[in-house]
């Protein structure tokens, strides 16, 4: 039997690729079905949110740092 | 046998005196290892050998320093006072948005047009319009009266601090004058708020000082009301030396016939001054008989007396009781010191040369220093390469008393040593050395003597001469103390110095007052107020630094390198975004790009694995902690003159003083996380460009950061004070042409997979030499090196089955160095030039004869 999953087309740079493929590793693998080539993925229309979300939070994270400076000397 | 301690007891009492210095601090209650009594006078580390009395003591001194600051800084409910008047506020829709900074009640005045000054009353900042006709004489007053905090072409923002405005008030403005001037420039009326802030700071700033006269402490101020609420005070009145219960009143000290070596002023009053000299000591047997005149008087009828100066002695143990007691009733003391009236300390025999002529900058830095015939402490800012050592010299030349020099490694020592020749007429035997290697005395009665943080404030045992001679330095009064690069000294440091050397003056040189952990503030408490800092465009502009074109330079992430990167831990990040590929190829783009101009080019990495990589890829010379002392000068001076070796691979040991005026252009591959300081000291690398004077010449000055990383953050933090300082950073996102680089290192994805697996394998096993520590407190890094040797063979023992023959060629093997270090073939062109046989040849007869002995020794055990 066939079983169909709707899914939505991401387009993105290959960096914000990288970073969507790494959070669906963290997550059991729930939000890609499909890893299409450098530049685009195929997601679960549902989970779509859920992964931009996590995606800002990423980003937050790139343009501050996790530890605090250690500039002491 | 161990060293002789004291017995713990006497703790309480060192502790109760207030005046601990480093040494006579008794020994720690932990019993310690034998090696520790081993005579060590290597520079070690500061931290590790302070007993746990005193690092308390620090402890405590620092927090308390903290809340001083604190309570000064502007926005603390101590300062904030009245909120002024709000009455003229004006509100429409867009008037939420502005929240406190609404400024429109504000009122222009009509002929706002004519001046060039706007104020924002909350933060005390002002904003000065550069282009406006007034805008030098405004300059001038607001680097007077503010601290600059950012400097762009058009428009100069500066604000009012505490420490501004007490630096105001010894340079001998007056509040009322103060005032004035601002109304004077400013668009607006001045606020309230500012106008009460104003008072207040001066009120209290600066009206109290500390002179060290005839070698007694003396607590003076110009005011009568506040030397008698000083005496009336219960703490300070009973350090009081008793027996002088009289309060001293004297004139007040004008520059009169003081003139500052160098200067054009100096030039025209060369005749008059021989003269002078001459008059000196009658003038100075003058004051102090008046002085003992005025002693008689009773302080009552000197009230309406404005400039006479009215002093009482305090004992040399209690100065630091009083000087705190002084900052917790907001009279701050400021330090002076009277030099042309010290009789007791030996003059030196000091003077720039004739020929020495000190640029206008130096000279209005150190007009502030000396502002009123006398020497203030306080800290000097110039840019590299502007003049530092010149600027410490002539204040040496014009103190004329003995001197100590602070330095932060043995290379600027030597360096200070060869300054003061060249620029000063001194006795060579007057100035001496004190490192582990040397420690000269000066011959006569006095002198210069230059030295290294760490050999002062090392409280480890010592070998008996440094002993010796660091009573010698402890048991002497210091005209001047010059601390070069205060910046990097931890503060608990400076306090260990200051309290163990005796000196009257201090002044602190540096081209990045700041820090990342924002103790810089603590310095002005301890040296002194900032007395000047120079304008890093205005001097580039004047041609005496270089013009510097800076650009960042962004290079994607290939995506197996950014899923790598995304997995990895802090550390294996940071040598992911070195090892970027595509950093890799710009890289090479701007060499040859650069190499082709004739440019030579320094490139910088704080990632030693990718320094190495980098260089060696590359084929060229590098430097980093583990080079050999001899290796370095020999890459150095190659870099310098030899027009086949136009790059240089530097790794953090390079940032500060390292003086290479050859360098036009540099590149930066990886750095320090968020250090401002770093940035602007690298910038300094190239700022005294040899070539700087020539039409149209420009240096460049390149930030490779690789997107989508952390290092973008990191790099807009970094330049946050270059961009303070008026440089503009231009963004690179597409370097032109770079596929066309003949030989473009990485350019297919096989290579880049390959680099991506090797940086992996390596950095897993951990090249351990990778940390590295600074040259800059003398931590010499062959002791590590050698370690990380050592570790690096355990490590790379491998086992394998073979063949014996295999390994000696038997089965076709064969063994060839790939990426030779472009170091190595520097020197076998050296040794070729030498002369013959290579190696051999370079050995000196003595070490054969070692090699020769050794030999016997293991055939005679084999």
């Amino acid at each position: 039997m066939v079983k169909a999953v709707r899914g939505v087309l991401v387009e993105c740079e290959p960096a914000i690729k990288s970073i969507l493929v790494h959070i669906d590793s963290l997550h059991q693998h729930e939000f890609i079905i499909e890893d299409l080539d450098e530049n685009h993925l195929f997601v679960k229309e549902q989970l779509v949110q859920a992964l931009k979300d996590k995606l800002e939070e990423r980003l937050k994270e790139t343009y501050r740092p996790e530890d605090p400076l250690e500039d002491s000397d | 046998m161990p060293p002789k301690r004291k017995a713990p007891g006497g703790q309480a009492n060192a502790a109760k005196a207030g005046r601990v210095s480093a040494m006579s601090t008794p020994g720690p209650a932990t019993p310690r290892s034998l090696d520790s009594s081993v005579m060590s006078d290597a520079e070690q580390d500061f931290d590790e050998d302070v007993s746990e009395a005193q690092r308390q003591r620090e402890a405590m001194l620092s927090k308390e320093a903290n809340d001083f600051v604190n309570k000064f800084t502007l926005g603390s409910s101590r300062m904030r006072g009245q909120t002024g008047d709000n009455e003229g506020m004006r509100s429409d829709s867009a008037t939420p948005f502005f929240g406190r900074r609404d400024l429109s009640h504000l009122r222009l005045k009509p002929d706002h047009q004519n001046r060039p000054l706007w104020i924002e009353p909350h933060e005390c900042s002002v904003v000065l319009e550069r282009f406006h006709p007034l805008a030098e004489q405004a300059t001038d007053f607001l680097v007077t009266i503010a601290e600059p905090n950012s400097r762009p072409r058009y428009m100069h923002e500066y604000s009012l601090t505490a420490h501004s405005l007490y630096a105001a008030v010894s340079v001998g403005l007056r509040p009322k004058d103060i005032i004035n001037t601002l109304e004077r420039f400013l668009k607006t009326g001045l606020p309230d708020l500012v106008r009460t802030k104003i008072e207040e700071y001066t009120r209290t700033f600066g009206k109290v000082k500390l002179v060290l006269k005839h070698n007694k402490y003396y607590v003076e101020t110009m005011d009568a009301q506040v030397l008698q609420t000083l005496l009336k005070d219960e703490e300070i009145g009973k350090l009081r030396v008793h027996g002088s219960d009289k309060v001293t009143t004297s004139h007040a000290p004008t520059l009169g016939g003081l003139v500052i070596p160098g200067t054009r002023n100096a030039a025209g009053v060369h005749q008059a001054n021989l003269k002078q000299a001459q008059l000196k000591p009658g003038e100075a047997a003058d004051a102090s008989n008046e002085a003992d005149l005025f002693t008689a008087l009773n302080e009552e009828d000197d009230d309406d007396d404005k400039e006479a100066v009215h002093a009482f002695e305090i004992a040399d143990a209690d100065v630091e009781a009083v000087q705190k007691r002084c900052l917790d009733i907001g009279y701050p003391i400021l330090e002076e010191y009277d030099f042309r009236n010290d009789d007791v300390n030996p003059n030196l025999e000091i003077d720039l040369r004739p020929n020495t002529q000190i640029r206008p900058y130096q000279e209005k830095s150190l007009s502030k220093m000396f502002g009123n015939g006398r020497a203030k402490s306080g800290i000097i800012v110039l840019p590299c390469g502007a003049g530092k050592t010149l600027v410490g010299i002539t204040a040496a030349c014009t103190i004329k008393k003995g001197v100590i020099v602070l330095c932060t490694s043995s290379m600027s020592v030597v360096q200070w040593r060869q300054e003061f020749l060249k620029w000063s007429n001194i006795n060579p035997d007057d100035v001496a050395i004190f490192t582990a290697e040397s420690k000269n005395k000066f011959s006569g009665s006095t002198g210069i003597i230059v030295t290294t943080y760490s050999m002062v404030t090392n409280s480890r045992e010592r070998s008996h001469d440094s002993k010796k001679m660091m009573d010698f330095l402890r048991g002497r009064e210091w005209g001047l103390m010059l601390l070069d690069e205060v910046h990097v000294v931890p503060a608990d440091m400076f306090r260990r110095v200051i309290s163990s050397i005796k000196s009257h003056s201090k002044l602190g040189l540096t081209a990045t007052l700041l820090r990342e952990d924002d103790k810089i503030s603590h310095l002005n408490f301890l040296i002194g107020p900032k007395l000047y800092e120079a304008n890093w465009m205005e001097l580039s502009q004047q041609g005496h630094i270089a013009k510097v074109q800076c650009a960042e330079v962004w290079c994607p992430m290939p995506p197996e390198f950014y899923d790598e990167y995304l997995r990895a831990n802090a550390r294996m990040k940071r040598t992911l975004y070195a090892m970027n590929p595509r950093k890799f190829q710009a890289c090479q783009y701007l060499i040859n790009y650069h190499e082709a101009r004739g440019d030579k080019i320094i490139v910088f990495s704080d990632e030693l694995y990718s320094l190495k990589q980098y260089a060696l890829k590359l084929n060229k010379v590098f430097i980093y902690g583990g080079t050999s002392q001899a290796e370095r000068m020999q890459v150095l001076e190659n870099f310098q003159h030899n027009p086949e070796v136009n790059t240089l691979f530097l790794s953090k040991i390079g940032d500060t003083s390292l003086d290479l005026p050859e360098a036009t252009c540099l590149i930066q591959i990886s750095s320090h996380f968020g250090s401002r300081r770093q940035e602007a000291q690298r910038l300094g690398r190239i700022l005294r460009a040899k070539r700087r004077n020539d039409e149209g010449f420009n240096a460049f000055f390149y930030s490779l950061v690789s997107k989508d990383t952390q290092e973008m953050y990191y790099s807009s933090k970094r330049q946050a004070f270059l961009v303070d300082q008026g440089y503009a950073f231009k963004v690179i996102t597409q370097l032109a042409n770079i596929e066309k680089t003949p030989d473009l290192a990485f350019a297919t994805p096989q290579e880049c997979r390959e680099l991506l697996q090797r940086a992996l394998v390596d950095n897993e096993r951990g090249v351990d030499d990778d940390v590295e520590t600074d040259d800059l407190f003398g931590k010499v890094t062959r002791r590590r090196g050698g370690a990380g040797n050592k570790k690096g063979a355990g490590n790379g023992v491998r086992r394998t089955a073979g063949m014996l023959s295999e390994l000696a060629g038997g089965q076709d093997m064969a063994y060839i160095e790939q990426n030779k270090a472009a170091n190595k073939a520097l020197k076998a062109a050296a040794g070729r030039k030498k002369g013959g046989g290579g190696a051999a040849a370079e050995q000196s007869k003595f070490f054969k004869g070692i090699q020769r002995e050794k030999e016997k020794s293991r055939a005679r055990a084999g």
